[in-house]
């Protein structure tokens, strides 16, 4: 078995043992399933409160305005509005339960003494530096894959009974499946990203591929420019 | 199979390790004493490519440090001063991990952690979490994961530190084990007792490598001023006082009618003693060297060498 993959066996058997790092891994996931599910059954009823609402005001001029949903029943709209909206969600879901299990699983080697004994093997820094990505990455992006078809699947169920048609493959899927693949890879620069271009990603296809092209780059810039920095003799002798 | 040659290796501007020079032969165990904080981990680290020396060069097991440090590592083993393990995976899960990290094929992976599980009466708690193991279970259980690769070269790190009287035995034997298999062996210690149970050489470390000799070389001072006893008839007067007054006698005391004479290079000039001491007409009647045992040397190398941190 390739040596990187080895991390990630061997983060994962940790994590399900783990009782503070497993709780995050189980909680995150539904929320996302069970959020846009809610959005699909009750947008509507959600905007029927208060339609005088200065907020819910600006969501139907919105709605009105876009022509994507000018040939749609108010309510497909107003339920189309709030799933893409929810499109975001996605790509934080991966960057919150990477980051959780990328801290764990750096900091704990230090601490439970474990990386001198690996530092001390023929690892290569490039393996070992791989294998906690993977490790650490992975898991996170699967639970949201599985978590956006879970919710795919019932949110296509709930609207296609009241809309006769399925909401998510058709105009959802595509920048979702984008999207994913930014989380995938948007991990460092997340932050930057959301604030610069987390509108644009919402709306323009063209963005979502000039973003995944920018991350890609960066991402493997920032992969070369750790493996430069990563250096044994310091984590060995200055982390405490 | 070691060699090292003006090692130094400074933190911060503070020298840890200073021109360490030595040699260590192929199947020798070879024990670095020295006080805490006196540069012996440094000194592993370095010679297991963890850490870059300032200067000097190493070469470890026909490997030269820093020109191809995976190998060289492929071909040691390290055992730490505390032994770390993943708590929540078992015996097997946390050996199988390190193993494969080696590269090892699964067949023989898998036939030689179950020996080396097996040889330490570990194997029944092959299932059982690591963290409810003792102390002692943990350490044989990193004795396993320094050894399983097969090494030549194996760095042991305070290997009993913290371990009851039965787990020091045990551990010991374990070491002189790996030595009879022919394997080169390093154990850093502070442990005067166990360095002279163990060692083939000896090195004190203090920042510098103060003394590294065999053991018998150290304690006979066969390199060094060394102390002889010599009993005489009857004891010796003014003018024969003087008349020892050679180049090679640092000096001379009497203890109980026994002279003792501190002599340079004993095994050269103790029978010019002898014969200086018959010749004015002493009568000899017995001569024995006195053997210095570790911790007089420790004590002494040390002392010399100062602690000056």
């Amino acid at each position: 078995m390739n040596v990187s993959l080895l991390f990630l066996r061997k983060e994962l058997r940790e994590v399900l043992k783990n009782k503070f790092v497993l709780p995050v891994y189980l909680v995150l996931p539904p929320i996302a399933v069970i959020l846009p599910v809610l959005f699909a059954a009750f947008s509507p009823q959600i905007v029927a409160i208060d339609q005088n609402d200065p907020a819910i005001l600006a969501i139907l001029r919105i709605v009105k305005n876009t022509p994507e949903f000018a040939h749609m029943g108010t309510d497909e709209a107003i339920t189309r509005f709030f799933l893409r909206s929810l499109v975001s969600f996605y790509l934080l879901l991966p960057v919150g339960l990477s980051s959780i299990s990328a801290a764990f699983s750096v900091v704990a080697e230090k601490q439970q003494r474990t990386l001198e004994p690996i530092l001390a093997t023929p690892i290569t820094d490039l393996e070992f530096l791989i294998g906690k990505l993977l490790a650490s990455l992975v898991p996170s992006i699967i639970l949201t894959w599985v978590a956006a078809i879970l919710a795919a699947v019932i949110v296509n169920w709930i609207t296609w009974g009241k809309y006769e048609t399925a909401l998510l493959p058709e105009k959802m899927s595509d920048p979702q499946s984008a999207n994913q693949f930014t989380g995938l890879v948007i991990v460092p620069a997340f932050m930057i990203l959301i604030g610069i271009f987390g509108k644009v990603l919402t709306i323009s296809m063209s963005a979502v591929a000039i973003a995944c092209v920018v991350v890609v780059l960066l991402v493997l810039f920032l992969l070369r420019l750790n493996l430069k920095n990563f250096q044994r003799e310091e984590i060995l002798t200055k982390w405490k | 199979m070691i060699s090292a040659s003006m090692l130094s290796r400074s933190f911060d501007g503070v020298p840890a390790v200073e021109t360490l020079s030595f040699e260590i032969p192929e199947g020798s165990l070879f024990t670095l004493l020295g006080p805490n904080g006196a540069g012996k981990t440094t000194t592993v680290r370095l010679l297991l490519g963890l850490i870059a020396p300032d200067s000097g060069t190493a070469t470890v097991a026909g490997y030269q440090l820093g020109q191809s440090n995976n190998d060289l590592r492929s071909v040691c083993g390290l055992l730490t001063e505390t032994p770390g393990f993943y708590d929540r995976m078992s015996a097997w899960e946390n050996l199988i991990f390190f193993s494969q990290l080696y590269r090892i094929d699964q067949t023989v992976r898998d036939q030689r952690i179950e020996h080396h599980l097996r040889a330490m009466n570990l194997w029944e708690r092959r299932q059982s979490l690591v963290g409810t193991f003792s102390k002692g279970m943990k350490q044989k259980l990193a004795i396993i994961r320094a050894v399983f690769h097969d090494p030549k070269v194996i760095f042991m790190d305070e290997p009993t530190a913290g371990l009851d009287p039965e787990a020091s035995v045990m551990v010991r034997e374990m070491i002189s084990k790996l030595k009879g298999e022919g394997r080169t062996i390093v154990v850093c210690t502070h442990n005067l007792d166990e360095a002279q149970r163990l060692a083939d050489i000896v090195g004190i470390i203090n920042r510098r490598l103060l003394v590294c000799d065999t053991l018998t070389n150290l304690r006979s001072g066969a390199r060094h001023t060394s102390a002889i006893e010599i009993e005489l008839r009857a004891p010796l007067g003014d003018h024969q006082l003087t008349a020892m007054k050679l180049p090679f006698v640092k000096g001379i005391d009497n203890k109980d009618g026994k002279y003792v004479f501190e002599v340079e290079n004993p095994s050269i000039n103790t029978p010019n003693l002898v014969k200086a001491l018959v010749d004015s007409d002493a009568q000899v009647y017995a001569v024995r060297p006195q053997t210095r045992d570790l911790e007089t040397i420790y004590l002494q190398c040390v002392g010399e060498g100062g602690v000056d941190r």
